[in-house]
């Protein structure tokens, strides 16, 4: 007998604000957390960032000290997700966390030392392994069951999720904290400028005039529990993830089929999971990274897998920048917040459809019966994943 | 004693299903081992010179992809090419475990972005440079749309994605590849006993397999994970006794590293035979499997204990097939 899968417990930090709270007080108020950035290598982009230094959070979070920005962002998510929660003898409880770069911003300025000649600190190497990154988080939550690292480039936080869920319902964990984490680097930074997809203003998904992204960080992670767990927790469920998909698009490393086979491929077999018709669908949390590529392929997708009904939807990167390997369990929360408050939120900086599709995001708080929401994540290596989550 | 084994039980993370077998399986690493009938015909203990021994990749990559893909990813994809001719169907699932992920890619990105002068920066090595372009890569290749997911668990890595290989065998799917790879560049040398203590030389290597429901010469009884194991003896000991075996019926024991074994018992040491790297205990696999298909063998054990605290075991078993 499968489980179903109970969300219990989130927490997240980005652009948008330090906490979960804050974030919804700045998704309602229509507020973007993109803003110029004000590092060297970020100071001509506008970025999702998160204004502290690692110094600034370790101090400000009471963290652990040497450690990377990833592994940083992701204690203070996962602390805020498992808040109210205890470690049981008799709750098997893992963590899994996905990441795409893992170490890389403490690593490459050590790295950049060697090249110039200078003397690097080679402990802070130990910070690298995206792997290292999930260890320290685990254990900053005292947990030593069993955790994983996902990484599947933008999906990651995703598939984090979806494995969580996957190891729940076959017996093998009780409870499991996902999500994902990423921290600003100069080497993603670098990556995304050499693909020339950035957008030297705020990003603008799904609009005909949409030139490129900008680039976030963040981390978001939320506890998912099966009925064995939640009987003995007792916590009253935020929502359930109730579907569940992984397909590859296997067209391009970087780029998304134009007709966007996987990421149909995703979406249906997801709903196929969720046990629901693509109708039941009130709302799509959509990856809408506001690349040319990507919006137009994830349009063509969502209409051959909703016809002429496309729910509702909209990209909550215009708030937050594009967090990578975090996205998934940013958007994740923004999710069961729209389930929670029957509320809507907005694509930022829409004004004219993509001429060949002609879809029209959310644009405003909307108020809306919210049941079944769908949130889609596609990383680079065709990496497409889609979850959903449901009303209790 | 009670105490101790619901301690053990709580620890260790037992994925053990009715029926998995194993059905192909190559790796491409410090010794000749690529498509060979059984690996024990050509290896034997690494000399501190030793190098990585490449298949001929003209007859499994094109020559345009072949000119960009760094060692990391030409090993993945020749090893993976490989696995799917021996199948009949496409694979029902990708999982692919890397610790490291695409050093060649990621060091020369690093370096691109610290020299070239102007914003103008090629993009190929950064594309390249993330953990999933080995999977990525492995379903471009195959046009392959099926679930597709990377791990990244430092030594562990390849053990959790056997142990998702086996989630989906379970789940029905069929011909799931499972492997790992990983990459040694110079820099790692500089990071011994910083970023991790190798007691041999870093190398790389990959190892493919494909785990089906379907019968054949050896079967994965189970695959074990444990991430803060004290007493490796115990460990093990639960783990044989849950699978109804007994140490002293192995008849060999694959192990990273023969300080928690005593000399009498019949373990052979695979990073001897591999060299040093994350993922070595996929190599220790196919020692194991290819080792089994000798006469008269039924049982091998690949202990993962390369890294302190961190367990990984793998229990196989020769079939009547």
């Amino acid at each position: 007998m499968s489980t179903k899968i109970y969300i219990t417990g989130y927490g997240a930090i980005a652009a948008l604000g330090n906490n979960v709270a804050e974030i919804k007080a700045s998704l309602f108020a229509e507020k973007t957390g993109i803003r110029q950035g004000e590092k060297p290598y970020s100071e001509k982009y506008k970025v999702g960032e998160i204004r502290f230094s690692n110094a600034e959070l370790i101090e400000r979070f009471d963290l652990k000290n040497d450690a990377s920005r990833t592994a940083l962002l992701g204690m203070v998510a996962a602390k805020e997700a498992f808040e109210n929660h205890v470690l049981h003898p008799d709750i098997r409880t893992g963590l899994i966390s996905g990441t795409s770069v893992g170490g890389m911003d403490v690593s490459e300025k050590e790295y950049l030392k060697f090249l110039n000649g200078e003397v690097d600190n080679k402990e802070v190497y130990r910070n690298h392994p995206s792997g290292t990154t999930t260890q320290q988080i685990a254990a900053s939550l005292g947990i030593d069951a069993y955790f994983n690292t996902i990484s599947t480039a933008c999906s990651s936080a995703t598939n984090a999720i979806m494995m969580g869920a996957r190891l729940i319902q076959s017996g093998q964990l009780d409870r499991v904290i996902v999500g994902g984490t990423d921290g600003l680097s100069q080497f993603t930074i670098a990556g995304f400028n050499s693909l020339m997809i950035f957008d030297e203003e705020w990003c603008r998904p799904f609009d005909e005039s949409r030139k490129g992204l900008n680039l976030g960080e963040g981390a978001g992670f939320i506890v998912l529990e099966g009925e064995n767990s939640l009987s003995k927790t007792a916590k009253t469920p935020l929502a359930l993830v109730s579907g569940w998909s992984n397909a590859c698009d296997a067209y391009h490393q970087t780029a998304s089929s134009p007709d966007g086979s996987g990421a149909v491929l995703s979406m249906t077999e997801a709903l196929s999971v969720a046990g629901l018709q693509a109708s039941q669908i009130d709302y799509v949390n959509a990856h809408g990274t506001a690349t040319p590529n990507n919006d137009l392929s994830e349009s063509h997708a969502l209409i051959r897998v909703f016809g002429e009904q496309v729910p509702p939807f909209s990209s909550t990167k215009s708030y937050t920048g594009h967090t990578l390997a975090a996205s998934g369990g940013i958007e994740a929360i923004i999710s069961i917040l729209s389930i929670q408050e029957g509320i809507l939120f907005p694509n930022l900086n829409f004004s004219t459809s993509i001429a060949e599709t002609n879809l029209t995001p959310i644009q405003t708080v909307t108020k809306a019966p919210v049941k079944h929401v769908l949130s889609n994540a596609f990383g680079f290596g065709g990496n497409n994943s889609t979850l959903i989550f449901s009303k209790i | 004693m009670h105490l101790v084994l619901a301690e053990i039980i709580q620890r260790s993370f037992l994925v053990k299903f009715d029926m998995a077998f194993i059905h192909s399986i190559t790796s491409i690493a410090h010794q000749d081992t690529f498509a060979k009938k059984n690996i024990w015909d050509t290896i034997s203990i690494l000399d501190e010179t030793s190098s990585l021994v490449h298949p001929d990749y003209k007859e499994y990559i094109a020559p345009a992809a072949l000119r960009r893909l760094s060692p990391i990813l030409r090993m993945a994809i020749a090893a993976s090419n490989y696995c799917q001719a021996t199948c009949n169907s496409p694979f029902g699932a990708i999982s692919v475990g890397t610790a490291l992920g695409c050093l060649t890619d990621t060091e020369k990105f690093l370096k691109t972005i610290h020299t070239t002068s102007g914003s103008i920066l090629s993009p190929t090595a950064f594309i390249q440079s993330t953990h999933n372009t080995i999977a990525g890569q492995i379903s471009l290749e195959l046009k392959n749309h099926a679930y597709n997911m990377t791990h990244t668990q430092n030594s562990l890595s390849f053990e959790l994605a056997l142990q998702d290989a086996l989630l989906c065998v379970n789940a029905g799917k069929s011909n799931v590849l499972a492997g790992a790879a990983d990459e040694a560049i110079d820099f790692l040398n500089r990071l011994n006993d910083s970023l991790i203590h190798a007691p041999v030389a870093f190398t790389s290597g990959a190892t493919f397999l494909v785990v089906d429901q379907k019968s054949s010469p050896i079967e994965l009884l189970a695959v074990d994970l444990n991430f803060s194991a004290t007493n490796y003896k115990d460990s093990i000991s639960k783990f044989l006794n849950q699978n109804g075996v007994l140490f002293t019926e192995m008849d060999a024991v694959f192990v990273a590293n023969n300080a928690d074994f005593s000399p009498q018992e019949n373990v052979v040491n695979y990073i001897n035979y591999t060299g040093f790297y994350h993922t070595a205990s996929a190599f220790g696999m196919h020692m194991a499997h290819d080792w089994l298909l000798m006469e008269d063998k039924k049982y091998a054990l690949i202990v993962n204990n390369l890294v302190a605290n961190k367990l990984g075991l793998i229990l196989l078993k020769k079939t009547d097939k």
